[in-house]
């Protein structure tokens, strides 16, 4: 189908990044996958996503830089961005100090509810 | 009148006329009024011209009186007073006097109502040897002067009245209630090679306190054996132990904190991947499609292994504990941990080496503590070297002797470092492994190392790998081994 809706995964992790991606294709979306901030903001460039599944804690360039990032660039801040992370409070708290962030369209906490997750996810992208 | 009657009549009116005057001091008599009354020669040579002047006036050139009146204090308690002033003579000068006042009845079996004063200067040398006097009994440190025997010749009022009673006794039977000397004894360092010499030490009070304090010696004078005598300075730093020490627990909890946030995260990727796979076997079955099924299965295998060697991991970090010190040699260790992963460094396209260098003494290590160290660090070595640009990966592992430490090195050619992952690389739950890591592993070989209270470090550029070094100062190794031996022989007095 090619009005399936896109969805970019920036998650290290291997096996959530999987579970993400499948679960995501068995409901009727498209994905990509990127392993840090620094590519998930090349691949958000580049394919324009109808949404971004986002962690926050990773390795090289973390979540946080790349929110940052995507709600300060004009052709991105549009794209819907669920923010899927094991740590709760330096998230809320890094929203907090950067008061001009908007906050995330959708927030789900490690580990999330599947049911929950997709709703939120087609409602997001209009399906 | 007789030869010896003229002869009574001289004395008689030199002590009467002249003495006063001949007296090597300057003398004064001051009146119940305070006013100078009479004064010698030497006293008008020194004060000038003061009689019927209030003493203050002649004595100090100040209208003010005294704070304290030592002659005041002198009739009142109808007793000889001494006390070293500082004086103003007639040309405006300070000079350092010790005075002497006696209370005076003018009539025979009167109330004394007078004061004789004998002022004499104190001469430089006199005066150095009182101001000495006085910094060696009021400095705020213990301070003694001991013998080759170790025992204490000379010691300063705060020792004795900290540690009791210390001339003629030995330093340690004073500070620390021994009977034999200290093994790691800095004033017998002192003796033997004439440096200095400091040391952290405890000992107990005569109230049996539990002091510590930071102790230098110095050497004070040498004979024709050496130095004869030693002079040992301690200042009490039991406060100061205390207030590090509660600086320490709270870096404590505050370290808790981020651990258990950090499990938290680690234990919430693992749970996220356990239903990540059982959402795969699940809808595998039921579409009938073995392949979503055999990964689902494999990531439920990956997450069960992770949340187990993460568990171990953790029990390790947390089991805070002494080392159990063997005598080891510590090439034998490296040729051992190789062997343990020679044909998974293989499998990775990894060579493993033994560093030629000079083989170092053997040393006392716990030896499962160091093993975990070398196999956490050569296997951080190997995943490193594997992912080496072209191939090529090699691990060296060295141990050798520098400086009086015991330096294990793990050295590879992979893909090393940048500065904010060097900056994070010992810290809390920090890992580049993606899922492959639970970022214990070189904090745990942090806390070996510091059990041995040594150091690790990591020399390393992006591109041009890593090399991770240990350092173990032997003199620690060895205090180590002492505290143990202490431990044991304790044990084996409560059994």
């Amino acid at each position: 189908m090619s009005d399936q809706k896109l969805v970019l995964i920036v998650e290290d992790e291997p096996d959530v990044s999987s579970f993400l991606t499948i679960l995501l294709e068995d409901n009727g979306f498209k994905t990509e996958t990127a392993a840090n901030g620094r590519i998930g903001m090349t691949q958000a460039k580049a394919l324009h996503p109808s949404l971004i599944t986002l962690d926050i804690s990773m390795p090289e360039e973390s979540g946080l830089r790349m929110y940052h990032d995507l709600k300060m660039d004009a052709d991105l801040k549009d794209i819907p961005v669920a923010v899927v992370t094991g740590i709760t409070p330096e998230f809320k708290r890094f929203i907090e100090q950067h008061r001009k962030l908007p906050p995330p369209e959708a927030y789900f906490e490690k580990p999330i509810d599947k049911t929950e997750f997709i709703d939120v996810a087609k409602s997001l992208t209009g399906e | 009148m007789s030869a010896a009657g003229t002869k009574d009549a001289a004395m008689q009116a030199f002590l009467s006329e002249s003495l006063f005057d001949e007296l090597p001091m300057g003398a004064a008599l001051i009146g119940p009024d305070k006013r100078v009354r009479a004064v010698n020669k030497r006293f008008e040579d020194v004060f000038g011209v003061f009689r019927g002047r209030i003493c203050h006036e002649a004595l100090k050139q100040t209208y003010q009186p005294c704070l304290s009146c030592e002659a005041d204090l002198c009739l009142t308690e109808n007793q000889v007073r001494v006390s070293d002033e500082i004086l103003v003579d007639r040309h405006g000068r300070d000079i350092q006097v010790s005075v002497y006042y006696k209370p005076i009845a003018l009539e025979k079996g009167g109330k004394p109502d007078h004061v004789l004063i004998l002022a004499s200067k104190l001469t430089e040398t006199k005066r150095w040897k009182r101001e000495f006097d006085r910094l060696f009994e009021h400095v705020p440190c213990y301070i003694s002067i001991l013998d080759r025997d170790l025992n204490i010749v000379h010691a300063n009022g705060k020792l004795e009245r900290t540690f009791g009673r210390a001339d003629g006794a030995s330093c340690y039977k004073v500070y620390k209630g021994r009977n034999i000397p200290c093994t790691d004894c800095p004033a017998m360092q002192t003796f033997k090679d004439g440096k200095e010499h400091s040391s952290t030490q405890e000992g107990v009070t005569h109230d049996g306190e539990l002091t510590r304090y930071v102790v230098t010696v110095s050497p004070l004078s040498w004979g024709p054996d050496g130095v004869d005598r030693v002079i040992e300075i301690s200042t009490d730093v039991t406060e100061l132990h205390r207030l590090e020490k509660e600086v320490l627990d709270n870096e404590r909890l505050v370290a808790v904190g981020q651990t258990v946030a950090g499990l938290a995260h680690t234990i919430k990727n693992l749970l996220m991947g356990l239903e990540g796979g059982m959402y795969m076997v699940d809808s595998g079955l039921k579409k009938g499609d073995e392949a979503r099924l055999e990964r689902g299965w494999d990531m439920l295998q990956r997450n069960f292994e992770k949340t187990t060697s993460m568990v171990r991991d953790f029990l390790s970090f947390a089991k805070g504990r002494v080392p159990a010190l063997v005598p080891l040699n510590p090439g034998d260790i490296i040729d051992e941990v190789i062997e343990l992963y020679v044909d998974a460094a293989k499998r990775q396209g990894v060579k493993l080496e033994h560093g030629k260098t000079p083989l170092p003494e053997p040393a006392s290590l716990d030896r499962e503590g160091i093993e975990a160290c070398l196999t956490n660090l050569l296997s951080n070595g190997i995943d490193a070297a594997s992912v080496r640009e072209g191939g090529g990966g090699v691990v060296t592992m060295s141990a050798f002797d520098r400086d009086g430490e015991l330096v294990f090195e793990v050295k590879d050619n992979g893909i090393g470092m940048d500065a904010d992952v060097k900056r994070r690389v010992f810290t809390t739950f920090f890992t580049t492994k993606g899922g492959e890591g639970t970022g214990l592993g070189l904090l745990t070989t942090r806390k070996i190392v510091q059990e041995h209270r040594g150091t690790i470090e990591v020399d390393t550029e992006p591109g041009q790998g890593s090399t991770f070094r240990i350092r173990l100062p032997r003199n620690e190794l060895v205090k180590l081994e002492e505290e143990q031996q202490q431990r044991n022989e304790k044990a084996k007095q409560y059994r």
